[in-house]
């Protein structure tokens, strides 16, 4: 049967057969850059289409329905558009740090791609602790969003990174914990055991009420830190024009506005890999024949289900909810997201230790 | 107690979150209900509102009559010197001289619709319309005599 | 004939000693935390070139997670905007150099005098399960009470960090 691993594995054996292994490994580089940055050009053409339509669905619009057939070529022609914009550095810049702001967000968002399980045995490189690499190398992002608020010397931007700084750094804690309450009961950080563990039912479904609780708090919180509403304190737009891009124009600033919707693919390809069972099909206990038709499902189309699904709730949440004030915002991590993912770390904890779960 | 108001506020919170979502939820699948005017596509069916105003018109009838009385109470009443009213003495059927207008000349181009004149009208002799596609190249042609020529005033009208 | 992780070797070597000299002679405060910054990444790309990969990314997690927001954040709290430091005296440049050449003299000598012997028994591998158990661990040398004194210090950083918040405002006397 069709799959990704099978093109995966025989390109490699071509490869191997027709090259030395140092060359091989070089192309195979090549080929695996080459295809990150495709499916970043992609995701960002069907996610800022898709931010458009359910946009546009949820407020009672039509949305984009002019350029190609359906509006589907929309997001091309804005590409085009920014791609032929002039890129302005403002003259009280930092120049070396307001070019380099926009490259630092991308290549976060690329080296977050590798631990990610697109399919079956498909992976770029499944290391021991992948769950706690997506979380840490996420936290240089917030280092390219100061860069760019400082490097603009512009108060607007200088505010958005201030906000946006705090925010990331204080809504980490508690995505971190969500993801750790479910490390508990898989006892592994990599990727790959993560999702076999999940091979007989998904944690969300095996792990009780607190699965769910932390299943919540890892949605509001990867919510904050990828600065969406309703947490875009960082870009209010009514009250910082555009917080910590308002400078940027042309490609740096599709540099930002791409990494941002990558961001989103990515938190929301951790949390189906870690709540939703990654790659693996649904099976519902003994109904043999059902689950054989659900292992017919493609498993790369499962992973994509998943994830988009779940980017279909971030962006729910973006066009229902208001912006929260940089108080209540931070009330709500301190006051609640936290002591309430810290009780239910404990209560998993102590799920796992009397085996509890199934 | 503490606990309890913490847990109620929990409570609260996830609850009026559900209702937002629950009723975005609800446009989202209801495609039905989208509003948009796709505008010049639909133009043979669209539909504008009674109480749109587009422009000041003067409705005349068939026998090309208007009730206007040339009273200047539109002019006067007119915020921004929109309307001029160019009036003529007319000789009636008994000799006598009668006040009536020769032109009622309406600048759309400085009309910001407030509807003051039609209100002020003491005959109803004008009105707005709901039309407003308005964009010509030339200036001078926003700038209309609302009386038709030849028209004259309704019997009656005083 | 270098090897590919030779190669990769001195590249992260030059990435950390030249942005750490940068840190040093730029004039621009913030600049110079943002070199610090690289010099840090360069640090854990080192751990991960090592196959380290627990410690890189704990690495990344406490100093360019932490450390450097922080920084970051109390220049953006004190400095003005982008102006440039004063220019250093000579004598200080010069007492700077010296400490700084002393320091890596004394590294050198003591690199060079080390006598680095191939390990026999097996490597451990630094699966999550392992590290744990080893934190936890109170024999065999395992780190529980070095792991419990840290956990000692930072309650008693935050005990004092919530002491100095709430300290009451004095009462202004209003007549």
């Amino acid at each position: 049967m069709w799959s990704l691993s099978k093109i995966a594995s025989s390109i490699h054996e071509w490869l191997s057969s027709t090259f030395n292994p140092t060359i091989t490994q070089v192309i195979e580089m090549v080929i695996a850059g080459v295809s990150i940055i495709g499916l970043f050009a992609v995701l960002g053409l069907v996610l800022v289409l898709m931010e458009r339509r359910v946009a546009a669905w949820i407020q009672i619009r039509l949305g984009p329905n002019r350029v190609g057939p359906l509006g589907l070529l929309q997001s091309m022609a804005d590409t085009v558009k920014l791609l032929v914009k002039e890129g302005l550095t403002p003259n009280g810049a930092d120049k070396f740090l307001f070019n380099l702001a926009p490259f630092i967000a991308m290549i976060v968002a690329m080296l977050l791609m590798a631990p990610i399980a697109f399919a079956k045995d498909f992976q770029l490189w499944d290391l021991n602790i992948g769950v706690l690499y997506v979380s840490a190398v996420s936290s240089i992002m917030v280092i390219s969003i100061l860069m760019a608020g400082w490097s603009s010397n512009n108060k607007y931007s200088l505010m958005g990174a201030m906000r946006s700084g705090a925010q990331i750094v204080s809504y980490e804690l508690s995505a971190g914990l969500a993801i750790l309450s479910i490390v508990v009961l898989t006892g592994s950080l990599q990727v790959s055991t993560i999702i076999q563990s999940q091979a007989d039912g998904w944690w969300i479904f095996k792990g009780h009420i607190p699965a769910i609780v932390s299943f919540v708090i890892f949605m509001i919180a990867v919510t904050a830190e990828t600065n969406r509403a309703p947490f875009d304190l960082a870009e209010a737009e009514s009250e910082l024009t555009a917080g910590f891009h308002t400078e940027y124009s042309g490609m740096k600033f599709a540099l930002f506005f791409l990494s941002e919707y990558v961001n989103v693919f990515i938190v929301c390809a951790i949390g189906a890999t870690i709540f939703l069972g990654g790659w693996m099909p649904f099976h519902i206990g003994h109904w043999e024949s059902f689950n054989h038709i659900m292992d017919y499902i493609p498993s790369s189309i499962w992973f994509f289900g998943k994830t988009f699904m779940l980017i279909f709730l971030i962006m729910w949440f973006r066009w229902t909810f208001p912006r929260l004030r940089i108080d209540q915002l931070l009330n709500l991590e301190w006051k609640y997201l936290l002591p309430i993912s810290m009780l239910n770390l404990l209560i998993m904890t102590a799920i796992a230790i009397l085996g509890w779960h199934f | 107690m503490f606990l309890k108001d913490y847990i109620k506020d929990i409570y609260g919170a996830i609850k009026s979150l559900l209702v937002g979502l629950n009723r975005t939820g609800y446009y989202f699948t209801h495609h039905k209900e989208i509003i948009t005017e796709q505008y010049p596509d639909n133009r043979a069916t669209l539909v504008m509102a009674e109480r749109f105003k587009g422009e000041v018109v003067m409705p005349h009838d068939a026998n090309n009559e208007h009730r206007c009385t040339g009273c200047t109470a539109c002019e006067l009443a007119c915020p921004n010197g929109t309307i001029k009213v160019v009036t003529k003495f007319e000789v009636n059927a008994e000799g006598k001289k009668k006040k009536a207008i020769d032109k009622l000349v309406y600048h759309l181009e400085l009309c910001t619709m407030c509807n003051l004149c039609v209100v002020a009208c003491p005959s109803d002799a004008i009105k707005m319309a709901p039309t407003f596609e308005h964009s010509v190249y030339d200036r001078s042609l926003l700038t209309k005599i609302l009386n038709n020529p030849g028209s004259k005033i309704m019997e009656g009208v005083e | 004939m270098m090897s590919g992780s030779t190669i990769l070797f001195y590249l992260l070597a030059t990435l950390i000693i030249s942005c750490g000299v940068l840190s040093v002679l730029t004039r621009q405060i913030f600049r110079a935390a943002i070199y610090v910054l690289f010099t840090l990444i360069g640090i854990a790309g080192m751990y991960f070139w090592l196959q380290y990969e627990f410690l890189a990314a704990v690495q990344i997690v406490v100093y360019v997670g932490g450390i450097i927001v922080l920084i970051i954040f109390s220049i953006f709290l004190t400095q003005q905007a982008g102006e440039k430091l004063a220019k250093q005296q000579l004598d200080r440049k010069i007492f700077a150099g010296l400490a700084a050449f002393c320091g890596f003299a004394l590294t050198i000598v003591q690199v060079l005098q080390h006598g680095f012997k191939m390990g026999t028994e097996t490597p451990i591998v630094p699966t999550v399960e392992n590290i744990g158990q080893r934190m936890l661990d109170v024999n065999n040398s395992g780190y529980a009470f070095p792991f419990e004194i840290v956990s000692i210090l930072l309650l008693a950083a935050l005990v004092g960090c919530i002491v100095i918040a709430l300290r009451s405002k004095p009462e202004v006397n209003l007549k």
